[in-house]
């Protein structure tokens, strides 16, 4: 691992369904859960409102990593069937990030609920950590050495 | 009162040709362009250099169509001296458009390319690794050759464009709705393409009724029922993520879309929007309670070759643009 | 007097119970008068640092709610007042009330708090329990509601400088008392509690050593806006505390004193408190809890309870304190106590905590008296297991600590359940004497640039403290099209809302971002601000700056800060492109659905008929009555049967209940107001019901044991089973031994089941009263006779049953040996192995979830706890209702609980669905998902991807195209989502809002790190 990459702090984007997930990263809060301060947390309803353009986006945008969280199947999600959809959609995603280059790592599905708040909080930890071990967003590095046009 | 007539100029860049073709897909009608405009640079049908485009006076070409997307510096070059010299530019095309298939090599980088091409195909016999170099000292002097670039850019990464004219090639209607809003100077807001709203489902006279699908079939696999949606057949379709315009023609033939036509007016990213919609319909019938994480990836792993379904012809316009090639 | 019956009530008491009452009977049609002693509501929760068992911070839930309360239409809160007569009769109050003065006007002053800081005075904070000093013209805390000033004149010196400064003119030194009367149809009383005193116990040393302080004290030093400001330090020298003591029932099961009941909440906010110590405490804190049982009986408790022995490493010591000296030298504290063994201890702390217990409020014998209602002899108010909620005099309710100690959560739900009660009596008064709140003209927006307003909240010291505040309101005016920021002490506060309005008046706000704490709670306050200040409530945003970054990340200030610059630049970004929404509005089907016929589905049914709305009563069984059916006798007497028997021939004979035997729910689908339920019916046909509301009254069941031989040996029964046998007359045993927790409090089942100590001290006693020479042992973890209960399990150990402490670590063991059973426990004090031959052993079993919640919950889309019971939207104040709006819970569905908790929970469910009922329409939720069609080109991805089926497929002009039921859209963005075309747009959370937060989330993150 490079000197860069072993002070690299790792940015990531969270896309939150509002009843499990999101609740869950509230819950962490107020139970005072500390874990490292590298996700910035976008509320969505549902995590079947979660479109694959947001996590490319998000990746293109440079993000190191991206997770996205909603109720734990099968039957948690406040619309009932929202989180099946997020799966089949990050998981179809993924699929295509892999043939692109990018370590289908970056993205992350998680079942978080309303009452996992240290759950949560251990799933952020754990993503730093992950992510810091696959060094910076090659997006990032891409453009800066010239391959992105 | 004779009007004076448009002067009108033709470009091929990385591309296969076809919309060259295209352009006289419009048969008798050619004629007609003939009436309106005088045809000032061609170099697939007319003998002219491009130091004679380089000559004219900037916002010489009234408009110029522009196909093939920009893969070297030469075409990056003619692309830049085409924006000069003309008052309208049109990318033609999906490659001008949208990257078109040759972008599909945005999964690779030039050493790759290169390496396959001059190194690795049967018929190759290259012992001493000597590759394409833009520059080579020859005893008559330097030889220069146009720079071969890592990734395929659309021709609106490289230059402004005013209109798109999509399809793979252009269909007919759609060239000819580009001529005769040209010639009655009635044309949309600067940026549009010269496409309905709709996607190809809007102009596809199979029926739809039902869309769950939990099995997957290649065309070669399944002999489709001619009347009904392809999707709900289990055929990978990307009409509905596809602007229309076309007149659906591959789904008259009973033939899946491949995606053409580009993204729809609204939507972020062609590939992105399908992949969202066929995620969500993909084992929908049974999904209550049933799947495991393990199931879906089952589901999924029917889906081959991801890339090259949603972003047959968007790589380069897609998000992420291309693959990311490290060292 | 008016004639006939008045559509108006009357609450005494604005603690969290007075305003819940309140709340309900004003959101399902009638006028209320909250009268309060105190200058503004709230009560002692306003008082509290954070509640159990979620550590949610007490003011964070309870601020929606005084304000909700202070600016609803049809709540006039009539504080600083007492009630000084009555006359009339139910249906027809005349309340005489004296108002006294504020010196201050209240229609003018605009709490600015100006006064306060210019008053030269100090006198002593009484909200802060005396630790601190405040101005002689005050309000009680900064999110007083009503924010209205007032000045003590036993402190104030008449200098007259407020009366200068004041820019309203509204002091007024010469305001008189004055008295109004208020006409009403019935009374709620929910006067609260009032701490004990614990100077009353000398030998503790309160008032003395300046290191003992009392539980309340110590909640106001958690506090971020207490005496120092959160952190934890000991009055005599400021020092931080290495070694705390909490020394628990403090004027509670005290015989010598004449308290023989337990206060119901010390236990667990003993527990609580010492968690928060050791969070807010840097250093390494040792909390000790010197206790004689842990009542850790409620919802998920014991697994609270487990967590600050694990997790937080609190010591529990199970001991009777004597007495507390001080060394003069240090103001140490010496604790004299005897431990389980009867050995005297003493042992040194840096401060002590009395957990001092509830009292009946001061006065409460002079409120009694004008009212016309009976007191028990301990002086709450009387009231009976069947009627928990009424007092002696007809049409005069009761509900929280005043009828008995309780808890927030039950106190919440038996103020619903008063309201229930009160307005009964009055339903065909319903709506008339009501104004309804009247909105600006919404401001049209669209042709403007966007202007926004950021509002940043110190949130006292909780975001402030660790997120510079100031930085952030600075980086904010930056940002594009933030045309204005500031920062607020406290942004929810009723002040703060005029502030936010004044604002978008001042600047032309047409877009309004509040950084501070979680949507999930504060959301639905601003999106009213705003509406209030004529602008669409969708125009406005939130950033959570508190839940997700200061609370997560208190060691890392400057990060903290970064991350809250990104999360409001997202928010801004999202808010440039913010459109305004409509709120379809649906009609409500007035009728009641309730799934179970025991005494909570019962009870509830008969509220709600009641109340005039019509009910379907579906119970699974072929006859009512649920549990209530297996109980024979009471503790406090009463014969459950009778009112079993009442209950069931009222819900026959009442027209408006259609009872289903033998029946079941199948299928409920639609939304609040608007649903359809599928039921089974006993001869297999399928019935259609439509309904605006559901509740769930499923119960819950006996766990049959597979520990202690049960099921092997006869002589091993549960305590049902004994019930049941000495009901019929069939016990005959001369030893008995009961065991307490089983298959509860155990790996499994981490939480208490609540109602089997109740439940083994009544079968005791009945053995006692059978035959005073049959020995009863009593094998437990801990006694959990809470509230009023402690005094039969006084009784009872009065009578000869013996009751031993056994711990994890040594069960009891029971064995049959050669057809001999017997049972073998550690005895503490003699500290030795006894065995026993007893001729019954009596397992407490405990109630466990009903085995069919899993299939209604997910039939109603509601959730379940680890457990098995269902999980109400909020453990504090939402202890009925589910997050799915138009679903309530009540009785042993919710947890395990005692029949009046039950009967409580019931009234509670069904007045939290009259506040639906009652509405001919209701005003839905604005995000839902609109098709363009436009784009729309009829694929029918989306179609069978709503699960509400809110999507149908038209045709128009000859083509198909997707269209979206507004009113069965609940807002997911599934469909939308999935959309090939993006033709749907899900309002509020649109690709271009996302997106554009997306972008703005990471551009600058680069800048910071670079």
């Amino acid at each position: 691992m490079s000197e860069a990459q072993k002070d690299f702090e790792p940015k990531i984007v969270g896309f939150l369904c509002n009843w499990c997930a999101y609740a869950g990263a509230d819950l962490a809060g107020v139970s005072r859960i500390q874990y490292p301060p590298n996700i910035r947390i976008i509320r969505v309803m549902c995590s079947g409102r979660i479109d694959p353009a947001f996590i490319l986006e998000a990746l293109k945008n440079g993000a190191d990593g991206v997770l996205v969280a909603g109720c734990h199947l099968p039957s948690d999600c406040h619309y009932l069937s929202g989180n099946f959809k997020a799966l089949r959609r990050v998981m179809l995603l993924k699929k295509v990030l892999k043939e692109l280059g990018i370590e289908p790592e970056r993205v992350r599905l998680e079942w978080v609920s309303a009452s996992e708040g240290d759950k949560f909080a251990a799933v952020v930890r754990d993503m730093v950590e992950q992510i810091k071990k696959l060094g910076p967003n090659p997006l990032k590095m891409e453009e800066t050495e010239g391959k992105q046009p | 009162m004779t009007k004076q007539k448009l002067k009108f100029a033709f470009y091929w860049a990385a591309s296969c040709g076809g919309c060259e073709i295209a352009v006289l897909d419009i048969n008798e009608k050619i004629l007609d362009v003939i009436q309106i405009a005088d045809i000032v640079f061609w170099p697939v049908a007319m003998d002219i250099k491009y130091k004679d485009v380089e000559a004219m006076p900037d916002k010489y070409i009234d408009v110029c169509f522009f196909n093939g997307g920009i893969r070297n510096s030469e075409q990056e070059h003619m692309a830049k001296l085409l924006r000069q010299k003309s008052k309208i530019l049109v990318a033609y095309g999906a490659c001008a458009h949208l990257g078109g298939v040759p972008g599909l090599a945005n999964l690779h980088d030039k050493k790759e390319i290169f390496e396959k091409v001059y190194g690795q195909t049967f018929s190759t016999v290259n012992p001493n690794n000597v590759f394409p170099q833009p520059k080579v000292h020859v005893k008559e002097g330097e030889l220069e050759i146009p720079e071969f670039y890592d990734t395929v850019r659309t021709l609106d990464q490289t230059v402004d464009v005013d209109y798109y004219v999509p399809g793979c090639p252009p269909a007919v209607e759609r060239t000819l709705f580009a001529l005769e809003a040209i010639a009655k100077g009635d044309l949309p807001p600067k940026g549009s393409v010269l496409a309905p709203l709709k996607s190809v489902c809007d102009e596809c006279p199979k029926k739809k009724e039902n869309k769950k699908i939990s099995r997957i079939y290649r065309v070669y696999e399944k002999v489709p029922d001619p009347e009904k949606c392809l999707l709900e057949q289990g055929i990978l379709c990307m009409g509905p993520a596809t602007r229309g315009g076309c007149g659906a023609r591959c789904l008259k033939a009973d033939m899946p879309c491949t995606g053409c036509g580009g993204p729809c007016p609204n939507t972020p990213e062609q590939g992105a929007a399908m992949i969202s919609a066929l995620a969500s319909i993909l084992g929908l019938e049974e999904e209550k309670e049933k799947y495991t994480e393990e199931e879906v990836e089952k589901l999924i792993e029917q889906i081959k070759d991801p890339v090259g379904t949603f972003y047959m012809y968007g790589l380069p316009a897609s998000i992420l643009r291309r693959k990311v090639i490290r060292e | 007097m008016a004639e006939g019956k008045v559509g108006a009530v009357l609450v005494v008491g604005g603690g969290v119970a007075g305003i819940q009452a309140a709340l309900d009977l004003a959101d399902s049609g009638f006028k209320v008068y909250m009268v309060d002693q105190s200058p503004s509501i709230g009560g002692v929760m306003a008082q509290l640092d954070k509640t159990f068992p979620t550590n949610d911070c007490s003011m964070c839930i309870l601020a929606p709610k005084l304000v909700a309360a202070g600016r609803h239409p049809n709540i006039s809160l009539i504080t600083n007042s007492e009630v000084l007569g009555l006359s009339g009769e139910v249906g027809n109050f005349e309340v005489k009330v004296r108002k006294r003065s504020r010196y201050i006007n209240e229609e003018k002053c605009n709490g600015c708090g100006l006064c306060a800081q210019k008053c030269p005075v100090e006198a002593i904070d009484t909200y802060n329990k005396g630790l601190t000093d405040r101005s002689a013209v005050y309000v009680e805390f900064p999110q007083a509601v009503p924010l209205k000033f007032k000045i003590d004149r036993e402190k104030c010196i008449g200098c007259r400088t407020c009366q200068e400064v004041c820019k309203a003119n509204a002091v007024e030194y010469d305001q008189k008392d004055s008295e109004i009367v208020l006409n009403v149809g019935s009374i709620i009383l929910a006067p609260g509690f009032e701490p004990f005193d614990a100077r009353l116990k000398s030998e503790y040393g309160y008032g003395r050593y300046q290191n003992v302080v009392t539980s309340i004290e110590f909640e106001r030093i958690l506090s971020a806006s207490g005496p120092y400001a959160g952190i934890v330090l000991r009055p005599s020298d400021g020092e931080i505390p290495r070694k705390i003591a909490f020394v628990q029932c403090v004027g509670s099961r005290d015989a010598q004193l004449g308290n023989n009941y337990c206060s119901a909440a010390c236990c667990m906010y003993s527990i609580k408190e010492a968690i928060i110590a050791k969070e807010h405490v840097p250093t390494k804190l040792d909390c000790t809890i010197l206790y004689m049982d842990i009542r850790a009986y409620g919802k998920e408790f014991d697994a609270y309870y487990k967590r600050a022995q694990e997790e937080y490493g609190i010591r529990f010591v199970r001991s009777r304190v004597a007495s507390i000296t001080e060394d003069p030298a240090t103001g140490n504290l010496l604790v004299h106590y005897v431990g389980e063994d009867e050995t005297p201890r003493i042992e040194e702390f840096d401060m002590v905590v009395l957990s001092t217990g509830m009292q009946p409020p001061k006065n409460v014998e002079k409120l009694a008296e004008t009212l016309g209602i009976k007191l028990n002899k301990y002086r709450f108010c009387q009231t009976n297991i069947f009627t928990p909620l009424e007092t002696s005099k007809p049409g005069v309710y009761v509900c929280g600590a005043f009828s008995s100690p309780k808890d927030i959560p039950e106190s919440v739900a038996q103020a619903s359940a008063a309201a229930a009660k009160a307005m009964a009596i009055i339903a065909p008064e319903r709506g008339k004497l009501i104004s309804v709140k009247e909105y600006p003209t919404e401001k049209d927006v669209s042709q403007e640039e966007p202007r926004i307003g950021v509002f940043i909240c110190h949130c006292g010291i909780n975001i402030g403290g660790i997120v510079n505040v100031p930085e952030v309101v600075e980086y904010a005016k930056k940002l594009p099209n933030v045309v204005y920021a500031e920062d607020n002490l406290y942004t929810c506060s009723d002040d703060t809302q005029k502030r936010i309005r004044e604002k978008i008046e001042e600047y032309k706000l047409n877009r309004v971002v509040v950084a501070s704490c979680t949507p999930r709670t504060h959301e639905p306050l601003f999106r009213e601000t705003v509406r209030e200040a004529g602008l669409n409530s969708y125009l406005f945003e939130m950033a959570n700056i508190r839940d997700q970054c200061s609370w997560v990340h208190m060691h890392e200030p400057k990060e903290a800060t970064e991350k809250a610059k990104d999360l409001v630049r997202s928010v801004v970004a999202k808010a440039r492109l913010l459109k305004p929404l409509k709120n379809p509005t649906v009609n409500v089907t007035p009728v009641g659905l309730v799934i179970g016929g025991g005494v909570s589905g019962m009870t509830a049914a008969l509220e709600l008929a009641n109340q005039g709305f019509e009910v379907h009563l579906v119970e699974r069984e072929k006859e009512l009555g649920g549990h209530l059916r297996k109980i024979y006798y009471l503790l406090e007497g009463e014969d459950p049967q009778k009112h079993l028997q009442r209950l069931v021939k009222a819900v026959m004979k009442n027209n408006r209940i259609h009872v289903y035997l033998g029946a079941e729910v199948t299928e409920v689908s639609g939304f609040v107001g608007n649903f359809k339920a599928k039921i089974r019916l006993s001869n297999g046909e399928e019935k259609q019901i439509e309904h605006g509301i559901v509740i769930v009254a499923t119960g819950a069941v006996e766990y049959k044991p597979k520990e202690y031989l049960y099921g092997e040996d006869p002589r091993v029964v549960t305590q049902h089973e004994l019930e049941e046998k000495i009901a019929k007359g069939e016990f005959n045993a001369e030893k008995v031994v009961m065991i307490q927790c089983v298959g509860a409090r155990n790996e499994e089942r981490p939480n208490c089941a609540r109602i089997c100590c109740g439940q083994a001290i009544k079968n005791a006693l009945k053995i006692k009263e059978l035959n005073p020479d049959t020995e009863v042992y009593v094998l437990y973890k801990d006694v959990r006779s809470y509230g009023f209960k402690e005094e039969y399990y006084r009784e009872a150990a009065a009578k000869g049953v013996l009751f031993i402490n056994y711990s994890d670590e040594r069960k009891p063991k029971v064995k049959n040996e050669g057809g001999k059973l017997k049972v073998a426990f550690w005895e503490p004090v003699l500290k030795q192995e006894v065995q026993m031959e007893p001729d019954l052993i009596v397992l407490s079993a405990a109630t466990i979830p009903n085995p069919d919640n899993k299939h209604i919950a997910e039939m109603l889309k509601v959730p379940l706890t680890k457990d098995g019971f269902f999980l109400e939207a909020h453990m504090k104040l939402r202890p009925v209702d589910f997050q799915t709006d138009g679903v309530f819970l009540c009785g042993m569905a919710h947890s395990p609980k005692f029949i009046e908790e039950s009967i409580s929970q019931a009234c509670a469910a069904a007045a939290r669905a009259a506040t639906i009922l009652s509405k001919k329409a209701l005003e839905m939720e604005g995000i839902v998902a609109s098709v363009d069609e436009d784009l729309c080109s009829g694929c029918r991805i989306c179609e069978y991807l709503c699960p509400y089926g809110a999507i149908e497929m038209l045709e128009k002009e000859g083509k198909t195209v997707a269209h979206v039921i507004e009113a069965l859209c609940k807002g997911c963005g599934v469909c939308g989502t999935a959309c090939p075309t993006k033709a749907i747009t899900l309002g509020h959370f649109t690709n271009e809002e996302i997106l554009a937060q997306v972008r703005a989330i990471l551009k600058e993150m680069e800048v910071a790190t670079a």
